[in-house]
Protein backbone atom coordinates (compact mmCIF):
# COMPACT_ATOMS: atom_id res chain seq x y z
CA UNK A 1 0.00 0.00 0.00
CA UNK A 2 2.96 2.58 0.88
CA UNK A 3 4.60 2.04 -2.58
CA UNK A 4 1.72 3.10 -4.22
CA UNK A 5 1.24 6.23 -2.58
CA UNK A 6 2.44 9.19 -4.51
CA UNK A 7 0.77 12.07 -2.56
CA UNK A 8 0.58 12.21 1.07
CA UNK A 9 -1.12 14.85 3.26
CA UNK A 10 -0.04 15.22 6.53
CA UNK A 11 -2.10 17.40 9.14
CA UNK A 12 -2.53 19.84 7.11
CA UNK A 13 -4.52 23.31 7.98
CA UNK A 14 -5.65 25.76 5.88
CA UNK A 15 -6.67 29.47 6.56
CA UNK A 16 -8.30 32.36 4.49
CA UNK A 17 -6.73 35.40 6.86
CA UNK A 18 -8.13 34.32 9.91
CA UNK A 19 -10.55 31.71 8.52
CA UNK A 20 -10.06 28.44 9.04
CA UNK A 21 -10.78 26.46 5.82
CA UNK A 22 -9.20 22.93 6.14
CA UNK A 23 -9.02 21.42 9.71
CA UNK A 24 -6.41 19.10 10.50
CA UNK A 25 -6.46 16.92 7.14
CA UNK A 26 -4.23 13.86 6.65
CA UNK A 27 -4.88 11.44 3.89
CA UNK A 28 -2.96 9.52 1.37
CA UNK A 29 -3.59 9.14 -2.49
CA UNK A 30 -2.97 6.62 -4.29
CA UNK A 31 -1.13 6.14 -7.91
CA UNK A 32 -3.04 5.40 -11.02
CA UNK A 33 -6.53 5.69 -8.85
CA UNK A 34 -9.29 7.66 -9.29
CA UNK A 35 -9.91 9.28 -5.90
CA UNK A 36 -13.17 11.47 -5.77
CA UNK A 37 -13.13 14.28 -3.28
CA UNK A 38 -16.63 15.00 -1.97
CA UNK A 39 -18.86 17.06 0.24
CA UNK A 40 -21.57 20.20 0.56
CA UNK A 41 -20.54 23.55 -0.62
CA UNK A 42 -17.61 25.37 1.56
CA UNK A 43 -16.61 22.02 2.88
CA UNK A 44 -12.80 22.75 1.81
CA UNK A 45 -12.93 19.68 -0.90
CA UNK A 46 -11.89 22.25 -3.71
CA UNK A 47 -9.62 24.10 -0.99
CA UNK A 48 -7.30 21.00 -0.70
CA UNK A 49 -7.42 20.49 -4.53
CA UNK A 50 -5.76 23.78 -4.82
CA UNK A 51 -3.26 23.03 -2.45
CA UNK A 52 -2.46 20.14 -4.26
CA UNK A 53 -0.86 21.98 -6.38
CA UNK A 54 -0.05 25.32 -5.05
CA UNK A 55 -3.00 27.47 -6.66
CA UNK A 56 -4.12 28.45 -3.34
CA UNK A 57 -1.32 30.77 -3.13
CA UNK A 58 -2.45 33.25 -5.38
CA UNK A 59 -5.04 34.38 -3.06
CA UNK A 60 -3.50 36.94 -0.97
CA UNK A 61 -3.76 35.99 3.06
CA UNK A 62 -3.73 32.60 2.64
CA UNK A 63 -1.41 30.07 5.40
CA UNK A 64 -0.63 26.73 5.06
CA UNK A 65 0.47 24.52 8.18
CA UNK A 66 1.39 21.12 7.78
CA UNK A 67 2.75 19.36 5.40
CA UNK A 68 2.08 18.10 1.34
CA UNK A 69 5.01 15.66 0.29
CA UNK A 70 4.79 14.39 -3.32
CA UNK A 71 7.50 12.16 -4.51
CA UNK A 72 8.85 12.18 -1.13
CA UNK A 73 8.99 16.18 -0.94
CA UNK A 74 7.32 17.83 0.68
CA UNK A 75 6.01 20.73 -1.81
CA UNK A 76 5.76 23.81 1.04
CA UNK A 77 8.98 24.05 1.43
CA UNK A 78 10.45 27.20 0.60
CA UNK A 79 13.17 26.20 -1.89
CA UNK A 80 10.06 24.23 -3.65
CA UNK A 81 9.44 26.21 -6.82
CA UNK A 82 5.21 25.97 -7.38
CA UNK A 83 5.67 26.24 -11.32
CA UNK A 84 8.02 22.71 -10.94
CA UNK A 85 5.27 21.00 -9.00
CA UNK A 86 2.28 22.52 -11.70
CA UNK A 87 4.45 20.91 -14.45
CA UNK A 88 3.82 17.14 -12.83
CA UNK A 89 0.20 17.93 -11.63
CA UNK A 90 -2.17 19.20 -14.19
CA UNK A 91 -5.26 20.68 -13.53
CA UNK A 92 -8.66 21.06 -14.90
CA UNK A 93 -10.73 23.48 -13.67
CA UNK A 94 -14.80 24.19 -13.11
CA UNK A 95 -15.62 26.22 -16.06
CA UNK A 96 -13.80 25.43 -19.37
CA UNK A 97 -11.19 28.06 -20.06
CA UNK A 98 -9.54 28.07 -22.74
CA UNK A 99 -7.34 30.18 -24.05
CA UNK A 100 -8.35 32.54 -26.68
CA UNK A 101 -6.30 30.90 -29.51
CA UNK A 102 -6.06 28.80 -31.69
CA UNK A 103 -6.92 24.62 -30.36
CA UNK A 104 -3.49 24.01 -32.01
CA UNK A 105 -2.05 26.73 -30.01
CA UNK A 106 -4.18 26.11 -26.85
CA UNK A 107 -1.97 22.66 -26.79
CA UNK A 108 1.02 23.67 -27.35
CA UNK A 109 1.43 26.83 -25.15
CA UNK A 110 2.04 25.19 -22.20
CA UNK A 111 4.76 22.56 -23.52
CA UNK A 112 6.66 25.39 -25.76
CA UNK A 113 7.36 27.52 -23.05
CA UNK A 114 8.98 24.35 -21.06
CA UNK A 115 11.68 23.61 -23.97
CA UNK A 116 9.88 21.12 -26.40
CA UNK A 117 10.71 22.16 -29.72
CA UNK A 118 8.44 22.57 -32.87
CA UNK A 119 9.45 19.79 -34.83
CA UNK A 120 7.78 17.37 -31.74
CA UNK A 121 5.02 19.86 -31.43
CA UNK A 122 2.42 18.30 -34.12
CA UNK A 123 2.91 15.15 -32.69
CA UNK A 124 2.86 16.12 -29.05
CA UNK A 125 -0.41 17.76 -30.58
CA UNK A 126 -2.09 15.06 -31.89
CA UNK A 127 -1.60 12.66 -29.06
CA UNK A 128 -2.81 15.01 -26.30
CA UNK A 129 -6.01 15.53 -28.56
CA UNK A 130 -6.46 11.58 -28.92
CA UNK A 131 -6.10 10.45 -25.23
CA UNK A 132 -8.59 13.56 -24.68
CA UNK A 133 -10.98 11.83 -27.36
CA UNK A 134 -11.51 14.86 -29.13
CA UNK A 135 -8.88 14.99 -32.38
CA UNK A 136 -11.65 13.22 -34.66
CA UNK A 137 -14.03 15.88 -33.89
CA UNK A 138 -10.63 19.07 -34.29
CA UNK A 139 -8.31 17.90 -36.38
CA UNK A 140 -9.42 19.97 -39.62
CA UNK A 141 -9.80 23.09 -37.86
CA UNK A 142 -6.75 22.97 -35.57
CA UNK A 143 -6.30 26.72 -36.67
CA UNK A 144 -9.35 27.99 -36.02
CA UNK A 145 -10.40 29.44 -32.21
CA UNK A 146 -10.99 27.30 -29.57
CA UNK A 147 -13.43 29.51 -28.41
CA UNK A 148 -15.63 28.19 -31.41
CA UNK A 149 -16.07 24.86 -30.05
CA UNK A 150 -18.52 23.84 -27.64
CA UNK A 151 -18.84 23.81 -23.97
CA UNK A 152 -17.95 19.69 -23.95
CA UNK A 153 -15.26 19.87 -26.76
CA UNK A 154 -13.78 23.25 -25.03
CA UNK A 155 -13.72 21.02 -21.80
CA UNK A 156 -12.20 18.11 -23.62
CA UNK A 157 -9.90 20.32 -24.92
CA UNK A 158 -8.37 21.76 -21.50
CA UNK A 159 -7.67 18.31 -20.43
CA UNK A 160 -6.00 17.92 -23.67
CA UNK A 161 -4.08 20.76 -22.98
CA UNK A 162 -3.53 19.77 -19.25
CA UNK A 163 -2.50 16.18 -20.48
CA UNK A 164 0.36 17.79 -22.67
CA UNK A 165 2.19 18.17 -20.10
CA UNK A 166 2.80 14.96 -19.47
CA UNK A 167 1.69 15.41 -15.80
CA UNK A 168 1.66 12.26 -13.18
CA UNK A 169 -1.23 13.75 -11.52
CA UNK A 170 -4.37 15.48 -12.94
CA UNK A 171 -6.56 17.34 -10.44
CA UNK A 172 -10.34 18.08 -12.06
CA UNK A 173 -12.12 20.41 -10.09
CA UNK A 174 -15.78 19.59 -10.82
CA UNK A 175 -15.17 19.36 -14.16
CA UNK A 176 -18.72 18.74 -15.79
CA UNK A 177 -20.82 21.04 -13.62
CA UNK A 178 -21.07 23.28 -17.01
CA UNK A 179 -21.58 20.29 -19.37
CA UNK A 180 -24.42 18.87 -20.55
CA UNK A 181 -25.27 15.06 -19.76
CA UNK A 182 -24.04 13.89 -22.95
CA UNK A 183 -20.80 15.80 -22.49
CA UNK A 184 -20.66 14.86 -19.14
CA UNK A 185 -20.81 10.90 -19.61
CA UNK A 186 -17.58 11.90 -22.56
CA UNK A 187 -15.73 13.20 -20.13
CA UNK A 188 -16.45 10.73 -17.47
CA UNK A 189 -15.15 7.40 -19.91
CA UNK A 190 -12.27 9.78 -20.48
CA UNK A 191 -11.13 9.78 -16.95
CA UNK A 192 -11.61 5.63 -17.03
CA UNK A 193 -9.43 5.48 -19.76
CA UNK A 194 -7.00 8.13 -18.33
CA UNK A 195 -6.07 6.42 -14.99
CA UNK A 196 -4.35 3.77 -17.18
CA UNK A 197 -1.81 6.16 -17.46
CA UNK A 198 -2.43 9.04 -14.57
CA UNK A 199 -3.48 9.53 -11.23
CA UNK A 200 -6.76 11.59 -10.86
CA UNK A 201 -7.81 13.58 -8.20
CA UNK A 202 -11.68 14.85 -8.48
CA UNK A 203 -13.73 17.12 -6.67
CA UNK A 204 -17.72 16.53 -7.69
CA UNK A 205 -20.86 17.91 -6.39
CA UNK A 206 -22.03 14.86 -8.57
CA UNK A 207 -22.53 11.97 -5.60
CA UNK A 208 -23.61 9.62 -9.08
CA UNK A 209 -20.10 10.85 -10.51
CA UNK A 210 -18.12 9.85 -7.74
CA UNK A 211 -19.73 6.76 -7.54
CA UNK A 212 -19.40 5.57 -11.22
CA UNK A 213 -15.50 7.20 -11.48
CA UNK A 214 -13.99 6.62 -8.55
CA UNK A 215 -11.97 3.85 -6.94
CA UNK A 216 -11.76 5.55 -3.44
CA UNK A 217 -13.62 8.43 -2.25
CA UNK A 218 -13.38 11.08 0.34
CA UNK A 219 -15.63 13.21 2.38
CA UNK A 220 -15.74 16.61 4.01
CA UNK A 221 -17.73 18.21 6.18
CA UNK A 222 -17.34 21.67 7.56
CA UNK A 223 -13.05 21.41 6.83
CA UNK A 224 -12.65 18.29 8.18
CA UNK A 225 -12.07 14.91 6.42
CA UNK A 226 -14.99 12.82 7.82
CA UNK A 227 -14.28 9.70 5.92
CA UNK A 228 -11.95 8.52 3.47
CA UNK A 229 -12.28 4.77 1.97
CA UNK A 230 -13.14 2.76 -1.10
CA UNK A 231 -15.92 3.95 -2.76
CA UNK A 232 -17.46 0.96 -3.04
CA UNK A 233 -17.59 0.78 0.40
CA UNK A 234 -18.35 4.67 0.94
CA UNK A 235 -21.47 4.41 -0.89
CA UNK A 236 -22.92 0.66 0.55
CA UNK A 237 -21.86 0.55 4.36
CA UNK A 238 -20.04 4.14 5.72
CA UNK A 239 -18.76 3.78 8.83
CA UNK A 240 -20.05 6.80 9.90
CA UNK A 241 -23.03 8.32 10.54
CA UNK A 242 -22.64 11.79 8.76
CA UNK A 243 -21.50 10.09 5.33
CA UNK A 244 -24.45 7.93 5.47
CA UNK A 245 -26.85 10.81 5.85
CA UNK A 246 -24.92 13.50 2.99
CA UNK A 247 -25.03 10.38 0.04
CA UNK A 248 -28.59 9.24 0.95
CA UNK A 249 -29.13 13.23 0.12
CA UNK A 250 -30.54 13.67 3.80
CA UNK A 251 -28.35 17.24 3.74
CA UNK A 252 -25.81 18.99 1.64
CA UNK B 1 -55.91 48.69 -6.18
CA UNK B 2 -59.03 48.64 -8.86
CA UNK B 3 -58.39 48.42 -12.71
CA UNK B 4 -59.11 52.34 -13.36
CA UNK B 5 -56.08 53.10 -10.55
CA UNK B 6 -54.24 50.60 -12.06
CA UNK B 7 -54.45 52.19 -15.63
CA UNK B 8 -53.24 55.71 -14.08
CA UNK B 9 -50.35 54.11 -12.52
CA UNK B 10 -48.64 52.37 -15.14
CA UNK B 11 -49.82 55.79 -17.58
CA UNK B 12 -47.93 57.56 -14.64
CA UNK B 13 -44.85 55.26 -14.99
CA UNK B 14 -44.90 55.41 -19.14
CA UNK B 15 -44.83 59.39 -18.67
CA UNK B 16 -42.07 59.09 -16.01
CA UNK B 17 -39.78 57.34 -18.41
CA UNK B 18 -40.91 59.65 -21.67
CA UNK B 19 -39.83 62.59 -18.96
CA UNK B 20 -36.81 60.89 -18.75
CA UNK B 21 -35.87 59.81 -21.91
CA UNK B 22 -36.56 63.54 -23.25
CA UNK B 23 -33.96 64.75 -20.81
CA UNK B 24 -31.52 62.18 -22.20
CA UNK B 25 -32.42 62.38 -25.71
CA UNK B 26 -31.84 66.32 -25.43
CA UNK B 27 -28.63 66.02 -23.60
CA UNK B 28 -26.90 63.79 -25.88
CA UNK B 29 -28.29 66.33 -28.63
CA UNK B 30 -26.42 69.17 -27.00
CA UNK B 31 -23.53 67.70 -27.20
CA UNK B 32 -23.04 66.39 -30.29
CA UNK B 33 -24.22 69.65 -31.63
CA UNK B 34 -21.26 71.55 -29.93
CA UNK B 35 -19.01 68.82 -30.98
CA UNK B 36 -20.27 69.60 -34.77
CA UNK B 37 -20.56 73.14 -34.24
CA UNK B 38 -16.97 73.45 -33.01
CA UNK B 39 -15.95 71.40 -35.98
CA UNK B 40 -17.91 73.03 -38.57
CA UNK B 41 -16.77 76.81 -37.25
CA UNK B 42 -13.31 74.95 -37.49
CA UNK B 43 -13.64 73.92 -41.39
CA UNK B 44 -15.51 76.72 -42.33
CA UNK B 45 -12.44 79.51 -41.45
CA UNK B 46 -9.54 77.16 -41.41
CA UNK B 47 -10.10 75.35 -45.15
CA UNK B 48 -9.75 78.18 -47.27
CA UNK B 49 -5.79 78.29 -45.88
CA UNK B 50 -5.33 74.32 -46.52
CA UNK B 51 -3.21 74.15 -49.54
CA UNK B 52 -0.37 71.58 -50.57
CA UNK B 53 1.92 74.34 -49.91
CA UNK B 54 0.50 74.99 -46.46
CA UNK B 55 1.25 71.62 -45.20
CA UNK B 56 4.38 71.19 -47.20
CA UNK B 57 6.71 74.64 -46.86
CA UNK B 58 7.61 76.35 -43.52
CA UNK B 59 6.37 79.92 -43.05
CA UNK B 60 7.68 82.86 -44.70
CA UNK B 61 7.22 86.47 -44.06
CA UNK B 62 8.05 86.89 -40.57
CA UNK B 63 5.12 83.31 -40.55
CA UNK B 64 2.31 85.74 -42.26
CA UNK B 65 2.76 83.35 -45.01
CA UNK B 66 3.83 80.07 -46.33
CA UNK B 67 2.90 76.84 -44.53
CA UNK B 68 3.43 74.96 -41.55
CA UNK B 69 5.13 72.09 -41.99
CA UNK B 70 7.95 72.22 -39.48
CA UNK B 71 5.07 72.54 -37.19
CA UNK B 72 3.37 69.66 -38.45
CA UNK B 73 6.19 67.19 -38.09
CA UNK B 74 7.32 68.52 -35.23
CA UNK B 75 3.81 67.88 -33.64
CA UNK B 76 4.22 63.82 -34.76
CA UNK B 77 7.50 63.50 -33.32
CA UNK B 78 6.74 65.24 -30.07
CA UNK B 79 3.30 63.05 -29.80
CA UNK B 80 5.49 59.89 -30.44
CA UNK B 81 8.12 60.84 -28.43
CA UNK B 82 5.24 60.73 -25.63
CA UNK B 83 3.88 57.50 -26.42
CA UNK B 84 7.22 56.41 -26.67
CA UNK B 85 7.56 57.32 -23.31
CA UNK B 86 4.33 57.14 -21.51
CA UNK B 87 2.92 53.86 -22.96
CA UNK B 88 5.87 51.39 -21.72
CA UNK B 89 6.03 53.04 -18.44
CA UNK B 90 2.35 53.27 -17.90
CA UNK B 91 2.10 49.72 -19.08
CA UNK B 92 4.89 48.72 -16.99
CA UNK B 93 3.43 50.48 -13.72
CA UNK B 94 -0.10 49.07 -14.33
CA UNK B 95 1.43 45.79 -14.94
CA UNK B 96 2.95 45.79 -11.09
CA UNK B 97 -0.04 47.37 -9.51
CA UNK B 98 -2.37 44.57 -10.77
CA UNK B 99 -0.49 41.67 -11.38
CA UNK B 100 2.53 41.77 -9.06
CA UNK B 101 2.07 44.22 -5.97
CA UNK B 102 0.41 42.96 -2.52
CA UNK B 103 -2.64 44.87 -2.41
CA UNK B 104 -2.58 46.64 0.51
CA UNK B 105 -2.21 50.61 1.91
CA UNK B 106 0.67 51.37 -0.10
CA UNK B 107 -0.60 50.44 -3.42
CA UNK B 108 -4.13 52.44 -2.32
CA UNK B 109 -1.75 55.23 -1.77
CA UNK B 110 0.30 55.28 -5.07
CA UNK B 111 -3.24 54.81 -6.80
CA UNK B 112 -4.24 58.29 -5.00
CA UNK B 113 -0.55 59.78 -6.44
CA UNK B 114 -1.47 58.59 -9.82
CA UNK B 115 -5.08 60.11 -9.73
CA UNK B 116 -3.97 63.44 -8.25
CA UNK B 117 -0.74 63.16 -10.89
CA UNK B 118 -4.13 63.56 -13.28
CA UNK B 119 -5.29 66.43 -12.03
CA UNK B 120 -2.14 68.19 -11.84
CA UNK B 121 -2.26 71.59 -14.13
CA UNK B 122 -0.67 71.03 -17.31
CA UNK B 123 1.74 74.26 -16.88
CA UNK B 124 3.03 72.64 -14.03
CA UNK B 125 4.51 69.25 -16.36
CA UNK B 126 5.54 72.22 -18.31
CA UNK B 127 7.95 73.53 -15.08
CA UNK B 128 8.91 70.40 -14.16
CA UNK B 129 10.68 70.04 -17.44
CA UNK B 130 11.91 72.71 -17.78
CA UNK B 131 13.58 72.19 -13.80
CA UNK B 132 14.77 69.02 -14.52
CA UNK B 133 15.16 67.83 -18.48
CA UNK B 134 15.59 70.82 -19.61
CA UNK B 135 17.93 72.03 -17.03
CA UNK B 136 19.48 69.45 -14.52
CA UNK B 137 19.38 66.61 -17.12
CA UNK B 138 20.92 69.16 -19.76
CA UNK B 139 18.78 68.20 -22.27
CA UNK B 140 17.83 72.03 -23.13
CA UNK B 141 14.86 73.00 -25.46
CA UNK B 142 14.25 69.50 -27.62
CA UNK B 143 12.35 66.65 -28.76
CA UNK B 144 14.11 64.64 -25.77
CA UNK B 145 12.83 67.17 -23.21
CA UNK B 146 8.96 67.67 -24.78
CA UNK B 147 8.17 63.68 -25.17
CA UNK B 148 9.60 63.41 -21.75
CA UNK B 149 7.19 65.78 -20.52
CA UNK B 150 4.40 64.80 -22.67
CA UNK B 151 4.87 61.67 -21.59
CA UNK B 152 4.81 61.99 -17.50
CA UNK B 153 1.51 63.98 -18.53
CA UNK B 154 -0.16 61.31 -20.05
CA UNK B 155 1.11 58.52 -17.89
CA UNK B 156 -1.44 58.33 -15.53
CA UNK B 157 -4.15 58.11 -17.89
CA UNK B 158 -2.27 55.32 -19.47
CA UNK B 159 -1.74 53.65 -16.03
CA UNK B 160 -5.56 54.21 -15.07
CA UNK B 161 -6.63 52.33 -19.12
CA UNK B 162 -4.08 49.34 -18.77
CA UNK B 163 -5.31 48.80 -14.93
CA UNK B 164 -8.83 48.78 -15.78
CA UNK B 165 -7.79 46.97 -18.99
CA UNK B 166 -5.65 44.18 -17.36
CA UNK B 167 -8.66 43.62 -14.25
CA UNK B 168 -10.55 43.02 -17.47
CA UNK B 169 -8.84 40.11 -18.34
CA UNK B 170 -10.59 36.82 -16.82
CA UNK B 171 -8.59 35.14 -13.63
CA UNK B 172 -9.84 31.94 -15.16
CA UNK B 173 -7.03 32.62 -18.25
CA UNK B 174 -4.38 33.23 -15.36
CA UNK B 175 -4.93 30.14 -13.24
CA UNK B 176 -5.32 28.01 -16.78
CA UNK B 177 -1.91 28.98 -17.73
CA UNK B 178 -0.19 28.84 -14.59
CA UNK B 179 -1.58 25.40 -13.59
CA UNK B 180 0.32 24.45 -16.64
CA UNK B 181 3.76 24.82 -15.44
CA UNK B 182 3.86 28.64 -16.83
CA UNK B 183 5.65 31.19 -14.78
CA UNK B 184 4.21 34.31 -13.50
CA UNK B 185 6.01 36.55 -16.21
CA UNK B 186 5.41 34.38 -18.78
CA UNK B 187 1.68 34.37 -17.88
CA UNK B 188 1.36 37.65 -18.03
CA UNK B 189 3.76 38.58 -21.17
CA UNK B 190 1.72 35.58 -23.04
CA UNK B 191 -1.81 35.65 -21.76
CA UNK B 192 -2.64 38.50 -20.02
CA UNK B 193 -1.29 41.10 -21.68
CA UNK B 194 -2.04 40.40 -25.44
CA UNK B 195 -5.71 40.34 -24.65
CA UNK B 196 -5.31 43.45 -22.53
CA UNK B 197 -3.77 45.75 -24.87
CA UNK B 198 -6.52 46.40 -26.73
CA UNK B 199 -8.36 47.72 -24.12
CA UNK B 200 -5.20 49.79 -23.03
CA UNK B 201 -5.35 51.19 -26.73
CA UNK B 202 -8.77 52.32 -26.07
CA UNK B 203 -7.89 54.14 -23.01
CA UNK B 204 -4.28 55.83 -24.77
CA UNK B 205 -5.66 57.18 -27.52
CA UNK B 206 -7.43 59.93 -24.98
CA UNK B 207 -4.13 60.26 -23.50
CA UNK B 208 -2.23 60.90 -27.25
CA UNK B 209 -4.70 63.41 -28.18
CA UNK B 210 -4.51 65.20 -25.44
CA UNK B 211 -0.13 65.07 -25.60
CA UNK B 212 -0.77 66.36 -29.23
CA UNK B 213 -2.91 69.13 -28.29
CA UNK B 214 -0.80 70.62 -25.08
CA UNK B 215 0.71 73.68 -25.03
CA UNK B 216 1.98 74.24 -21.63
CA UNK B 217 4.51 71.78 -21.14
CA UNK B 218 6.04 72.04 -24.39
CA UNK B 219 6.57 75.68 -24.41
CA UNK B 220 9.19 75.55 -22.27
CA UNK B 221 10.93 72.21 -23.12
CA UNK B 222 10.59 71.91 -26.70
CA UNK B 223 8.86 74.62 -28.94
CA UNK B 224 10.64 77.31 -30.74
CA UNK B 225 8.92 80.79 -32.17
CA UNK B 226 10.12 79.82 -35.70
CA UNK B 227 12.92 77.80 -37.37
CA UNK B 228 12.35 77.19 -40.77
CA UNK B 229 14.92 73.94 -40.51
CA UNK B 230 13.98 70.78 -39.46
CA UNK B 231 15.24 69.22 -36.17
CA UNK B 232 18.61 66.88 -37.14
CA UNK B 233 18.50 64.88 -33.54
CA UNK B 234 16.04 64.62 -31.22
CA UNK B 235 18.31 67.03 -29.10
CA UNK B 236 17.04 70.03 -31.55
CA UNK B 237 14.17 72.35 -31.08
CA UNK B 238 11.09 71.97 -33.12
CA UNK B 239 8.05 74.11 -33.86
CA UNK B 240 4.80 72.79 -32.83
CA UNK B 241 1.08 72.84 -33.67
CA UNK B 242 -0.50 73.76 -30.72
CA UNK B 243 2.36 76.49 -29.97
CA UNK B 244 2.32 77.88 -33.46
CA UNK B 245 -1.44 78.77 -32.98
CA UNK B 246 -0.34 79.91 -29.85
CA UNK B 247 2.06 82.08 -30.93
CA UNK B 248 0.35 83.74 -34.37
CA UNK B 249 -3.22 84.58 -32.16
CA UNK B 250 -1.64 86.39 -29.49
CA UNK B 251 2.34 86.93 -30.28
CA UNK B 252 2.85 86.96 -33.82
CA UNK B 253 3.54 89.86 -35.74
CA UNK B 254 0.07 90.82 -37.30
CA UNK B 255 -2.36 88.39 -35.54
CA UNK B 256 -5.43 90.09 -37.72
CA UNK B 257 -3.70 89.31 -41.10
CA UNK B 258 -3.05 85.99 -40.18
CA UNK B 259 -6.21 84.59 -38.64
CA UNK B 260 -7.05 81.97 -41.74
CA UNK B 261 -3.41 81.00 -40.79
CA UNK B 262 -4.61 79.99 -37.22
CA UNK B 263 -7.67 78.43 -38.09
CA UNK B 264 -5.68 76.52 -41.11
CA UNK B 265 -3.76 75.39 -38.57
CA UNK B 266 -5.87 74.52 -35.71
CA UNK B 267 -7.52 72.17 -38.65
CA UNK B 268 -4.78 70.68 -39.34
CA UNK B 269 -3.94 69.85 -35.61
CA UNK B 270 -7.18 68.07 -35.35
CA UNK B 271 -6.90 66.31 -38.38
CA UNK B 272 -2.93 65.34 -37.14
CA UNK B 273 -4.76 63.67 -33.88
CA UNK B 274 -7.66 61.85 -35.76
CA UNK B 275 -4.91 60.34 -37.82
CA UNK B 276 -2.97 59.18 -34.65
CA UNK B 277 -5.90 58.01 -32.95
CA UNK B 278 -6.89 56.18 -36.44
CA UNK B 279 -3.39 54.88 -36.16
CA UNK B 280 -4.00 53.48 -32.91
CA UNK B 281 -7.74 52.41 -33.96
CA UNK B 282 -6.13 50.07 -36.72
CA UNK B 283 -3.85 48.61 -34.57
CA UNK B 284 -6.34 47.67 -31.75
CA UNK B 285 -8.27 46.09 -34.51
CA UNK B 286 -5.78 44.18 -35.71
CA UNK B 287 -5.15 43.08 -31.72
CA UNK B 288 -8.75 42.34 -31.38
CA UNK B 289 -9.41 39.37 -34.07
CA UNK B 290 -8.21 37.08 -31.63
CA UNK B 291 -9.95 37.64 -29.09
CA UNK B 292 -13.74 36.74 -27.82
CA UNK B 293 -14.43 35.14 -24.13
Amino acid sequence: MESNVIISVNQVNFYYGAVRALTDISMKFRKNKVTALIGPSGCGKSTLLRLLNRMNELIDGTRVEGEILFEHQNIYEPHVDPVEIRRKIGMVFQKPNPFPKTIYNNISYGPKLNGVTSADMDELVEQSLKQAVLWDEVKDILNKSAMNLSGGQQQRLCIARALAMKPDILLMDEPTSALDPISTAKIEELIEELKENYTIIIVTHNMQQAARVSDETAFFYLGNLIEYNKTEKIFTTPDVKQTEDYITGRFG
Amino acid sequence: MNKATHRNFIRWRYFKQSVFFTLVRASALVITLALGGIILYIIMNGFSAISWDFITKPPTDAMTKGGIMPAILGTIYLTVGAIATGLPLGIASAIYLTEYAKQGRIIRLIKIGINCLAGVPSVVFGLFGLGFFVIFLGFGSSILAGSLTLGFLILPTIIGASEEALKAVPQTFREASLSLGVSKWQTTYRIVLPNAMPGILTGSILGIGRAAGETAPIMFTAAAYFTAKLPGSIFDEVMALPYHIYVLATAGTNIEATRPIQFGTVLVLVGVVLGIDLIAIIIRGYMRRNKRW
